[in-house]
């Protein structure tokens, strides 16, 4: 069902309207990019885009676009502001997060601009709920640069066969290092705790391996605490791409298939970590 | 060492680990000649576990000996501790460990003091780890499991569906055995309110177990937590449980063994202080201590040096040799107490004890010096000590240790 919007009172138009038949098409991809309270929303004609940062080193992307919504309309060429994600989304589960089939929530969400609230109207089996969440100044961003003119090496893998691994990274190791190399081992992705040290490696003609693109052997090594919250992304994607540029940046891009059959995408941007010594075994 | 683990076995191993991991943080994983024993005691060494995987057991095994005189290193074949927590990810999810990985393959490598696992998984993936170890000195229990007078056989399945009737919480059960009766049930402590305890009590027929010798009527009390991993274990082997014990205080032996494997989970059991006039005599740490260091043993009994590793020969269905067996159960019912200094000579910590007969007390293990006999009987090259020692000295193989 769809909402018609509330007249708005001095007659100004929402600058952001949207109506979605089902909440979870959108909440599902900012909970894969959730690692942080706050987030900035940036609306265009095209679509919606969540972006979550942390630590100046990690940045991560959810995409909604337009096609998805029932109704998408952006009255300006740009909308942006931060918002508090986690209380986003508690408004838009509102309703409970478990998925009874054929039970879905509608969502309405209209932003009238620079200094309003993000107005979300939410109904299920004939209840409504409004929410009012205060919006803050955006903040800049960071800009990876990240074209695929710089891209070094470049891996498509079906998401299966890293669920399990990212799962159960070692957590009591600093980093995760990322080999990617056109010779033996291909790819690798290591860790090195307390106990020792744990090697994955991934086969270039492996049935998982949907493309392989290495030209240079690279390795590079991240904060494993920053990677890990990529695990929420990944266990919904279908498909990752990972690639690297020349200076060791990294860039993973899951491809997310929601219950309708309709493609999302999720990205993560991570620097590389400088300052770990080598130390492998 | 190195060896290589078929897919249809890595089942079975990785339920080994998962059952050595409820004993202890540590394991001694220990590669010789024959297979590869894993053994695993607890912090009050009131539970010990053991598992050998016999050569045959592995896809390829391949054990030599190397000594380097050049070097400080120790010889390889003394065993090295890992750290449960390292090894267990290396076999989660046991159960799918089969479907998911074609092999894994374990090779040591003393000099850089590493273990290194390597599965060869699904979809050509291959997992690695190396894991570091720590040099120890060796452990052994000391359990004579031939000079039980109570001997159960039974299959794996039914102990599970026994056990299942009890509450994951709960944490201690009380085997109680006549020869016509056989009954588990939940143990309570004297204080606890019954009004709000549920008690399971669960009676068997000896006719449900392939085995069945009672030569004394006992009851006792021990810890369920570790049994269940040697239970899930002994069901991805299929092979049946052997119980040994004996009267209350002295530890329960759980055992398996076949062809490829044996293990065995040796569990210390409550000592009752007093107990119903017509069941078991009282057993007083006074007692243990009195004739532990100096066993009044029987001429031509070696009950101090049987080890784990040395099972007794095969007569059909029971699980001890004949010897033994007919000496076993020439012991009458008793209330005596002439019988104490010979049956399951598992020593008790006594010492410290003898004064607090009047408590309900746990009696912890003791890993004792084995008798210089033993050395030629087993081809092992060391001696068990009961603690790991802080000095880096070469051990003799002849070496006893002090009294815990």
């Amino acid at each position: 069902m769809s909402f018609s919007a509330p007249p708005p009172a001095s007659g100004e138009p929402y600058v952001l309207s949207a109506s979605l038949d089902n909440a979870r098409h959108l909440s599902s991809l900012l909970r894969a990019v959730h690692f942080q309270d706050h987030a900035t929303c940036f609306a265009t004609a095209s679509g919606l885009r969540v972006t979550v940062e942390d630590a100046k080193c990690i940045q991560a992307n959810a995409f909604i676009q337009a096609e998805i919504f029932q109704e998408f309309a952006v009255q300006e060429e740009s909308v942006m502001f931060r918002i508090n994600l986690s209380v986003l989304l508690d408004c838009l589960t509102i309703f409970g997060t478990s998925s009874l089939p054929g039970t879905s929530t509608a969502l309405r969400m209209c932003y009238r601009g620079y200094g309003y609230p993000l107005m979300l109207f939410l109904e299920e089996g004939g209840v409504v709920t409004v929410c009012k969440i205060n919006t803050q100044e955006p903040e800049d961003l960071l800009d990876f640069d990240f074209c695929s003119t710089k891209v070094v090496n470049k891996i498509i893998l079906q998401s299966e066969g890293l669920r399990e691994a990212f799962a159960e990274l070692d957590m009591t190791s600093e980093v995760l290092q990322i080999t990617m190399s056109p010779d033996k081992p291909y790819f690798r992705l290591s860790t090195f705790g307390n106990a020792g040290s744990a090697h994955l490696d991934y086969p270039r003609d492996s049935d998982l391996m949907e493309a392989f693109h290495c030209n240079q052997t690279q390795t590079n090594r991240y904060k494993i605490s920053l990677l890990k919250p990529s695990t929420k992304a990944l266990a919904l994607s279908c498909k990752v791409s990972i690639r690297t540029d020349a200076q060791g940046f990294l860039s993973l891009q899951y491809m997310i298939r929601n219950e309708d059959g309709q493609i999302c995408f999720v990205e993560y941007y991570c620097c590389p970590d400088e300052n770990i010594t080598e130390a492998e075994l | 060492m190195k060896c290589v683990i078929g897919g249809a076995q890595l089942r079975v191993f990785g339920r080994a680990i998962h059952a050595i991991a409820r004993i202890s943080d540590e394991f001694w994983f220990d590669p010789v000649e024959k297979g590869l024993a894993l053994r695993s005691v607890n912090s009050s060494r009131s539970a010990y576990a053991y598992v050998f995987f016999s050569s045959m057991f592995f896809q390829h095994y391949c054990w030599t000996a190397v000594s380097d005189p050049c070097h400080k290193e120790k010889e390889l074949s003394l065993p090295c501790k890992l750290i449960v927590k390292a090894v267990l990810p290396v076999f989660r999810c046991a159960n799918v460990l089969g479907r998911n990985v074609e092999k894994c393959s374990i090779s040591t490598s003393p000099s850089d003091h590493h273990i290194t696992f390597q599965l060869l998984c699904k979809h050509g993936v291959v997992k690695t780890y190396n894991l570091t170890f720590q040099e120890c000195d060796p452990l052994q229990a000391v359990f004579a499991k031939h000079m039980c007078p109570n001997i159960l056989k039974v299959h794996s399945r039914l102990l599970a569906d026994v056990m299942i009737h009890f509450p994951t919480s709960q944490e201690e059960i009380t085997l109680s055995v006549t020869p016509v009766k056989v009954c588990f049930k939940s143990y309570t402590e004297e204080d606890t309110d019954f009004s709000r305890t549920m008690v399971t009590e669960i009676h068997l027929s000896p006719e449900e177990f392939d085995y069945f010798q009672v030569g004394v009527d006992s009851e006792v009390t021990f810890c369920l937590k570790e049994l269940r991993g040697l239970l899930a274990f002994s069901e991805a082997t299929g092979v049946p449980v052997s119980i040994h014990f004996d009267r209350c205080g002295k530890p329960i032996a759980f055992s398996i063994e076949d062809v490829l494997l044996e293990a065995s989970l040796i569990l210390a059991t409550l000592c009752e202080a007093q107990k119903e006039a017509d069941s078991q005599e009282r057993c007083c740490p006074q007692q243990w201590g009195s004739s532990e260091t100096h066993p009044d043993k029987p001429s031509g009994d070696e009950p101090n040096s049987t080890d784990i590793s040395k099972h007794p020969q095969r007569d059909g269905n029971a699980p001890t040799n004949p010897v033994a067996k007919q000496e076993v159960k020439s012991i009458p019912r008793v209330t005596g107490r002439d019988v104490t200094g010979r049956a399951g000579t598992a020593t008790a910590e006594a010492a410290g004890e003898a004064t607090e007969a009047p408590y309900q007390k746990f009696h912890s293990l003791f890993f004792g010096a084995v008798s210089y006999k033993e050395k030629d009987a087993t081809g092992h090259t060391f001696q068990s000590l009961a603690t790991a020692s802080d000095t880096e000295e070469d051990l003799g193989p002849l070496q006893s240790s002090p009294v815990l």
